[in-house]
């Protein structure tokens, strides 16, 4: 069958691409790919209020990068999940919801109408997704509270279901 | 797979049963498309940007329309505003040019206006009359060469060669890559500003929905792995098509969401020759309120016509990639540059966010 749709998104080479766009997001647990590239490349970006984030800022909790656009609906629709998970696992989980490049206003909007609640970092300069070498949204990453990454995930993700919960509450 | 999975693997393929604001079957009739060189047409294009959010020094770039040819000729611009200095400036590698203005901090309202004026034809090739043409080594080598977006390694070149396999010329080719795009792209509406244009995960996630970037970006990245000279022309839609078809035209003097990419390939009997294999997919997708086949008349009226030929109710930019702004101080290069571009103490704006940026571009036809 057909791949999931997969907004593209340019930026630098990613390796080892071929395994993207898995058929079923629910069938799937090698979608958590293991992290092997090392130190966590630098994520340094304000977030709607103007407060600036960095993951060494949140050491010694679980880290959650999720790289989204308004403008792509599979991103849209594993939001809600993606809240829930932060919810379910109070400040234990910090997610942060980085946007490729758009507006604060056009952001802030969005959010609004979606009604969801997610710490979400603006990226005018479109740094972040090449330095972590995103060329699909929506794209995460999984922080262990050591800093270091440990999963890489393609593609919309139900955050709620097995396979999610297991690679994040493993790092807990 | 659940059926949610399935609904949205299934959103992406061409099914219209699968689209429930369809109408019913349009009554469409067969159209006459057919662009003819030899009227040429003069249009005024205003480029206004007036930036919503300036914080310290504020650097805005307008593309000016600079490309020289057979279907275009540029006859200058003009500017006005309240920027400490306004020139035109030109990228390094294929030239793209623009007209950069540096607002000095502390300007609360900075604004820009730029008119273009320009005259542009038809094309339609004659394929039955050579005319040889040769491109220096240089030349060939940079029409043949990757880019950011374009790579022609790899899985472009994989699948390059497997579109070409058995094809002798480079007509052959590029042929077989033309059918090629329009039998496995498609146009998708909702992609924002005309899609990014990486073709190499266009191909590695199989995900070919997408717009002019995306389209014509992929079969000029194909052609050039095939090992013939091919560019994209970017540039943007000035008025309506005179043949009738909404999709490939202007709808209003107001063309500021109009911009498209048309494509370009180097044969050697015929020189740069006309393509755009993205508006045939758009005539399929957006003509009528349903999903056309490539078969249907309207598709097919179009579809021989834009391989060597395209309508002048389009001006082109620039076949620049990998555009470094002159005088940025963030961001990376750009793919290409079709967009009005701006950057504050604050990043980049959002190009594709005509709203809040922010920018418009009107165009209108001068008549003698």
């Amino acid at each position: 069958m057909r791949p999931l749709r997969l907004p593209v998104l340019a930026v630098a080479v990613l390796a080892g691409a071929g395994s993207l766009a898995p058929a079923d997001p629910h069938a799937d647990p090698a979608r958590f790919a293991p992290w092997t590239r090392g130190a966590p490349p630098p994520l340094a970006l304000i977030d709607l209020a103007g407060r600036r984030h960095t993951l060494a800022d949140h050491r010694g909790k679980v880290v959650l990068v999720n790289f989204w656009a308004t403008w792509c609906e599979p991103c849209r629709d594993e939001m809600p999940s993606l809240a829930r998970l932060r919810a379910s696992l109070g400040g234990r989980l910090v997610v942060l919801a980085v946007n490729y490049g758009e507006s604060k206003p056009r952001v802030a909007d969005f959010l609004a109408r979606l009604g969801v609640d997610l710490p979400v970092l603006l990226d005018p300069n479109r740094e972040a997704p090449r330095a972590w070498r995103v060329r699909v949204l929506p794209t995460s990453f999984v922080v262990g509270p050591d800093g270091r990454v440990r999963y890489t995930v393609v593609g919309e993700v139900d955050w709620t279901s097995p396979e999610a919960l297991r690679a994040v509450r493993g790092l807990l | 797979m659940d059926r949610r999975t399935f609904l949205k693997a299934s959103a992406a393929l061409p099914v219209v049963s699968q689209l429930p604001e369809l109408a019913p079957l349009a009554h469409a009739q067969a159209k006459d498309f057919s662009p003819r060189p030899g009227a040429w047409r003069t249009f005024e294009v205003t480029t206004r940007v007036e930036v919503q959010t300036p914080a310290g020094v504020t650097r805005v770039w307008v593309p000016l329309p600079v490309v020289e040819s057979e279907y275009q000729r540029p006859m200058g611009s003009v500017w006005a505003g309240n920027a400490r200095r306004m020139q035109t400036v030109t990228a390094s590698t294929y030239g793209a040019a623009m007209l950069y203005a540096e607002f000095a901090e502390g300007e609360t309202a900075p604004v820009v206006e730029v008119t273009s004026r320009l005259q542009t034809q038809d094309r339609a090739l004659d394929w039955s009359r050579k005319t040889p043409a040769t491109l220096d080594r240089e030349a060939a080598r940079t029409w043949t060469a990757p880019t950011d977006l374009m790579p022609t390694d790899g899985i472009v070149r994989e699948t390059a060669e497997r579109i070409t396999r058995g094809k002798r010329t480079d007509l052959e080719k590029v042929r077989a890559v033309y059918d090629w795009i329009l039998a496995t792209t498609y146009r998708e509406p909702k992609v924002r500003g005309c899609g990014v244009g990486d073709i190499k995960a266009m191909l590695e996630t199989r995900n070919f929905g997408g717009k002019c970037g995306d389209i014509n970006g992929l079969f000029v990245g194909l052609v050039r792995a095939a090992g013939v000279p091919a560019r994209d022309v970017y540039g943007i839609r000035l008025a309506p098509s005179a043949f009738g078809y909404k999709a490939l035209g202007a709808a209003s003097s107001n063309v500021t969401k109009a911009q498209h990419c048309r494509a370009e390939v180097f044969l050697g009997d015929h020189g740069w020759v006309a393509m755009d294999p993205a508006d045939v997919g758009k005539v399929a997708r957006e003509e009528t309120s349903e999903w056309l086949r490539l078969e249907h008349p309207l598709v097919a009226a179009v579809r021989p016509k834009l391989f060597g030929g395209w309508e002048g109710n389009w001006l082109a930019y620039n076949t620049a990639h990998d555009v470094a702004l002159p005088n940025a101080t963030q961001g990376g290069r750009l793919g290409f540059l079709m967009y009005p571009q701006a950057e504050t103490a604050n990043g980049r704006l959002d190009s594709l966010d005509p709203d809040n940026f922010k920018y418009a571009i009107t165009a209108r036809e001068i008549r003698a």
